[in-house]
């Protein structure tokens, strides 16, 4: 199975063709950029595919990066990936940025937790966790580095993500052994197509996951009093 | 030539397919649309972090429904539109961005379409009207009177200075009480209301330059109401039959000089076309009539499923561009505010 993975939900906009399975990527460009993802994309699709033999014509399941993360840069992602499934009759996947960050310290890092937690601005990170073994000591969520600090508990711990040196500040300040792992400010999109290639299209819908509810208030009142 | 065409600067989200026949006909094969207000009701407007993430989920439907309607495959379709602006930025970078993938993967051309462009070309796609026209487009965000001389060629007479119309009506509703959207409300208690029981003002009646003002109306409303309270259900209704009276003559006068305006700039216009959907409002659509007659042209109003946002017109001003060879590449940028007549500089309040 052959994938086209799509990454815009945080620091950067990259793309990448691979093969389910495959060490390495057919053809893969990554751009570091907070903003600009919307105008940068399909150039660099274009690219991306143009060094891809067989095209778009070879493409088997498209996969996304979901978020959490930037909302306008996560539209951006799943916008493409969902109207590019559509124009290939190919499923498209979501795959949560926690997750494609967590995935490749995994294997690194060794006897300690493995954790995932990207900036959420305001003091906040959105946090993933597992332990050696893969039990889930953090599910994902949105939490203070404090309060996230707090649920990792005492053991070593790396962390991957634009969080990871909050959070790893939070973790020293209590006394734990935090590491940041280098190079992981957003997801590697190998990765992404590794993990998308082994979704469920059925569950793992390309859906944006925003973990932050969106700020609307209900307006009250404004209505001059009737008799 | 057949073109798809994306709609999502607001809060519908729509998908089109227009195409031209052998002698250069419009046929509107399809044109789908998924309204969000009653996601925005309970904010009592549109909420751009609402309607982005209604876009996103659900522009990719539209897009599959408008060929299904249509009975035509992707690979039938020779080039996609999408309003790149002016409008809610979230929402507009989805569209564009689904539109971008789309000619991506086909190889068939990108267009970015004013927003704008596509309500002034509608008249076109109706009834193959000629240019040069006059065109009020009056809707919740946009209140303008553009001479319309050919695709590409707008000149912008008059816009208003604060407040859309349609917005007018969406806060006098709320400050009454009734439910949003407003306009539809308004107008139903107007019928029933005495148009002449509050004095308000006509704001820049007379003045030489076509602009609009609404906000002071909208306050006039509120001292009269202020002055009265509690409202009384009659109350409510004769408030509304004043200000919609208000506006009509205040569209009236201003028509009349931007066409005034029109003659020395494009000769006499082919019709008067009115969009958007504030056109809806059969008061004003009759002072246009009354206008339209005095001033010796017809009155042009597409039926309100084309005056509101749709993909149709946003196909159609695509198809317009492409067939004189405009096309766009993958870099265009969304565009909050983009005004229709390159000339004008966007003004503070004038919203495009
Ligand atoms: N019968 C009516 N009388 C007066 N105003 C109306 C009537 N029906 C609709 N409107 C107003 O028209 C506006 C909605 O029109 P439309 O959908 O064209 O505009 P919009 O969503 O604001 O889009 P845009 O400005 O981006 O074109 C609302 O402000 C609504 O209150």
């Amino acid at each position: 199975m052959r994938v086209l993975a799509i990454d815009t939900a945080l620091g950067a906009c990259s793309a990448c063709v691979a093969e389910r399975g495959a060490p390495a990527a057919i053809s893969t460009e990554t751009m570091v950029m907070e903003r600009g993802h919307a105008e940068a994309l399909l150039p660099l699709l274009e690219r991306v595919m143009a060094h891809a033999p067989g095209g778009f014509g070879a493409i088997d399941r498209v996969v996304v990066t979901v978020g959490p993360g930037s909302f306008t840069g996560l539209r951006i992602g799943i916008s493409a990936a969902r109207a590019i499934g559509l124009a290939l009759k190919v499923p498209v996947v979501g795959v949560t940025s926690l997750s494609a960050l967590l995935s490749p310290i995994v294997a690194t890092a060794g006897d300690r937790v493995a954790v995932a937690a990207i900036d959420a601005r305001h003091g906040q990170v959105f946090i993933q966790a597992v332990a050696p073994g893969g039990r889930v000591v953090v599910p994902a969520r949105l939490a203070t580095a404090r309060e996230a600090a707090r649920l990792l508990g005492s053991g070593n711990i790396m962390i991957a993500g634009s969080g990871a040196g909050l959070l790893a500040a939070e973790a020293w300040s209590v006394g734990v052994n935090a590491t940041v792992a280098p190079d992981a400010l957003f997801p590697d999109p190998l990765w992404v197509a590794r993990l998308g290639a082994l979704a469920d299209p059925a569950t793992a819908l390309p859906k944006p996951y925003y973990l932050r509810a969106p700020d609307a208030k209900p307006q009250e009142g404004g209505a001059l009093p009737r008799a | 030539m057949r073109v798809l065409g994306i709609e999502t600067t607001c809060d519908e989200t729509a998908a089109a397919v227009v195409e031209t026949d052998g002698a250069g006909r419009p046929i509107i094969r399809s044109s789908e649309v998924l309204s969000q207000i009653a996601a925005h009701a309970a904010y009592g407007g549109v909420v751009p972090e609402i309607a982005a993430r209604a876009h996103v989920e659900a522009v990719d439907h539209m897009v599959a429904r408008a060929l299904e309607r249509a009975g035509v495959e992707l690979s039938d379709i020779d080039g996609f539109a999408a309003a790149a602006g002016p409008g809610l930025i979230g929402g507009v970078m989805i569209g564009l961005t689904t539109a971008k993938a789309l000619s991506l993967v086909t190889g068939k051309p990108l267009i970015a379409v004013n927003h704008l462009e596509g309500h002034a070309l509608t008249p076109r796609l109706i009834e193959q009207v000629q240019f040069p026209y006059l065109l009020l487009l009056a809707s919740g965000g946009h209140t303008q009177l553009i001479a319309v001389r050919g695709v590409g060629d707008y000149v912008r007479l008059g816009t208003t200075i604060d407040d859309a119309i349609g917005e007018a009506f969406d806060k006098v509703a709320k400050m009454l009480g009734l439910p949003y959207p407003g306009g539809p409300q308004v107008e139903r208690e107007a019928k029933k209301g005495n148009p002449e029981r509050f004095h308000l003002p006509r704001p820049m009646q007379g003045r030489p330059v076509a602009d609009f003002s609404l906000s002071g109306l909208k306050t006039a409303v509120r001292q009269e109401a202020q002055k009265i309270l509690p409202l009384r259900a009659s109350d409510v209704s004769d408030l509304c039959a004043s200000f919609q009276a208000a506006v009509v003559d205040v569209v009236a006068d201003r028509t009349r000089v931007a066409l005034r305006g029109f003659r020395d700039i494009a000769g006499h216009p082919t019709a008067l076309v009115v969009a958007g959907g504030v056109a809806a409002n059969m008061a004003i659509r009759r002072g246009l009539e009354r206008l339209a007659a005095e001033a010796g042209v017809r009155l042009v109003a597409p039926p309100l499923a084309l005056c509101t946002d749709n993909g149709a017109i946003i196909a159609w001003a695509g198809l317009e561009r492409l067939r004189m060879g405009i096309q766009d590449d993958l870099t265009v940028a969304a565009r909050p505010r983009w005004p229709l007549d390159a000339s004008k500089d966007t003004r503070a309040g004038a919203k495009a």
